[in-house]
């Protein structure tokens, strides 16, 4: 059995949203995915999933406050303390048990009623180790990019093309909040947070709500005439301790990209893989993920980026969404994005931003720092 | 209906909370025993997986990789490789620091760990990966037990 998304439903993505609660956000979300898969909540939906951090919320027990505006109250719900994309295999894992033939995933992200994001993200590190330092916790970026370039030969001005790229793919992207054409100098010269990060290097928040309806092979025949298969799926977390880790690379999107391979038999994924949406939480990250995804030889991505290998006309389009430096960080919610955009993609739904004749793809998603945890999905238009 | 729609965003409303949250967080068997012989010898304490050949530094009374219980504990050597570093110009409520601080990983010798410091005694231009560096440990007197009984690894 094969599990296919045959329902997206989304927000504008906007830097401030102040007119809407997050309830309301995914009540909105919720209504356009039912209406795109033509489901009912209530009577067809048997389970609803959300991906969400408590502390990203503002609220203990965050689960308790989403059944209400996704139609779920007395259903079977659920949140994953993870990112998008893990609420999405948690979706497929929950449709292979063969207990439910559709399940609705949520995730979203109101950063904007976050005032004290940096606290958040200095709380989710070890208390005894690593909080000892009154430093911005993006100083454990600036390690891993400085070691990244180190061990590839990557230059600072190919991390720089990463944020140039997206930012100008978001152009194209009617979704986008942060659509722009920047030069690599305006990268370089712009503040700087921790060596050799700058604040461009570093994508910007935003607020935005996706729901994404799955189903089992069968009821997604029925319902849909443009299914997108989930036709394989990985998941992986490094050690937490970030003493043990490697500093240059992404072992655990390498990891998890095999499992996701293997399942989809994907064996050459340059030939295969028609174009990615992968995490840029920070520009050289995306360049980790590229290589780490199998989308080039070993520390070439810098270069082949330079080159235009991932440009929306190149060999292998990355982030054409435009992705976190593009449309917006959202979190927990930029996997899902991610996975929007794939499905508008294989279902020729992209308008200006079309990539011809593309059957398959990968997201990819990463949690930020300092975690060393992320998804991968193989998506098809073909089952 | 436009006659609906806000016209002055000052005017929606918003209720600011705050999330206070206090918490102690126990060292553990394994930190207990790091930090009080740095604060007692100052000396680093690493434990060993002899079937992984893995010494974890932070120490711990376990093995990631084979899930041994471990109680194998040797001294290691209080100087190391800064495998990477950064100079950090934002402090961690994201203001600029008016002294910038220079943070590294080093790679302590005779281990697979390793430990996240700053950088002292010398300036960070002349800083590269692969220099080697030692720990210089506060006065016996102003060592509580914790990673700030190590002032800062400075170049060897």
């Amino acid at each position: 059995m094969t599990v296919a998304i045959v329902g997206v439903g989304y927000t504008d993505v906007r830097s401030t949203t102040p007119d809407v609660s997050f309830k309301e956000s995914m009540f909105e979300a919720a209504v356009k995915a039912y209406e795109d898969a033509g489901v009912n909540p209530r009577k067809d939906i048997g389970s609803f999933i959300t991906a969400a951090e408590d502390y990203y919320e503002g609220y203990s027990i965050f689960d308790e406050f989403v059944p209400d505006q996704l139609g779920a109250v007395l259903r079977p719900v659920c949140t994953v303390g993870g990112d998008g994309l893990l609420g999405l295999i948690t979706g497929a894992m929950q449709i292979e048990t063969g207990v439910f033939d559709v399940v609705a995933v949520e995730a979203h992200s109101k950063a904007s009623d976050i005032l004290t994001l940096e606290n958040i993200m200095t709380f989710a590190f070890d208390p005894v180790y690593n909080r000892a330092f009154d430093a911005h916790p993006f100083f454990v970026a600036g390690l891993e990019m400085r070691r990244f370039m180190h061990e590839t030969k990557t230059s600072r001005e190919q991390c720089a093309e990463v944020v140039v790229k997206n930012r100008r793919n978001a152009i194209d992207n009617p979704a986008a909040v942060y659509p722009a054409k920047i030069t690599v100098d305006d990268v370089l010269n712009s503040e700087v947070i921790a060596e050799p990060l700058t604040r461009s290097d570093v994508s910007q928040m935003a607020d935005g709500t996706y729901v994404i309806v799955l189903a089992s092979e069968k009821k997604a025949k029925k319902l849909s005439d443009k299914p997108i298969w989930m036709k394989g799926l990985g998941w992986c977390s490094d050690t937490p301790w970030l003493e043990s880790r490697e500093w240059g690379s992404t072992v655990y999107t390498h990891l998890a990209k095999e499992r996701a391979y293997k399942m989809a038999g994907i064996t050459n994924p340059r030939k295969q893989i028609d174009f990615a949406e992968v995490d840029d939480w920070f520009s050289y990250k995306e360049l980790q993920h590229i290589a780490a995804l199998g989308l080039c030889e070993k520390r070439k991505a810098g270069k082949l980026l330079q080159k235009g290998s991932f440009n929306r006309d190149g060999q292998t389009p990355v982030n054409v969404s435009g992705g976190r430096f593009g449309v917006g960080n959202l979190l927990e919610a930029s996997a899902l994005q991610s996975v929007l955009e794939c499905v508008l993609q294989l279902r020729s739904e992209a308008g200006k931003r079309q990539i011809k004749d593309a059957t398959t793809a990968v997201a990819q998603s990463w949690r930020g720092v300092p975690t060393g945890t992320g998804c991968v999905a193989v998506l098809s238009n073909e089952l | 209906m436009s006659f609906e729609k806000i016209r002055d965003p000052r005017r929606v409303r918003h209720w600011k909370g705050d999330m206070e949250c206090d918490y102690i967080y126990t060292a553990g068997i394994a930190g207990e025993k790091f930090f009080t012989t740095i604060r007692d010898k100052a000396k680093l304490l690493a434990t060993r997986c002899a079937k992984c050949k893995i010494t974890y530094l932070p120490p711990r009374i376990y093995c990631e990789r084979c899930q041994a219980s471990l109680d194998n504990w040797i001294e290691v050597p209080k100087t190391g490789t800064i495998e990477t570093f950064t100079t950090v110009h934002m402090d961690n409520n994201g203001a600029p620091l008016s002294k910038p601080i220079t943070l590294a990983f080093i790679r302590i010798d005779e281990t697979d760990g390793g430990l996240i410091h700053e950088i002292g005694g010398t300036k960070p231009e002349a800083l590269k990966i692969g220099m080697r560096v030692e720990a210089v440990f506060q006065s016996k007197s102003k060592r509580t037990g914790a990673l700030t009984d190590i002032k800062y690894f400075k170049p060897v």
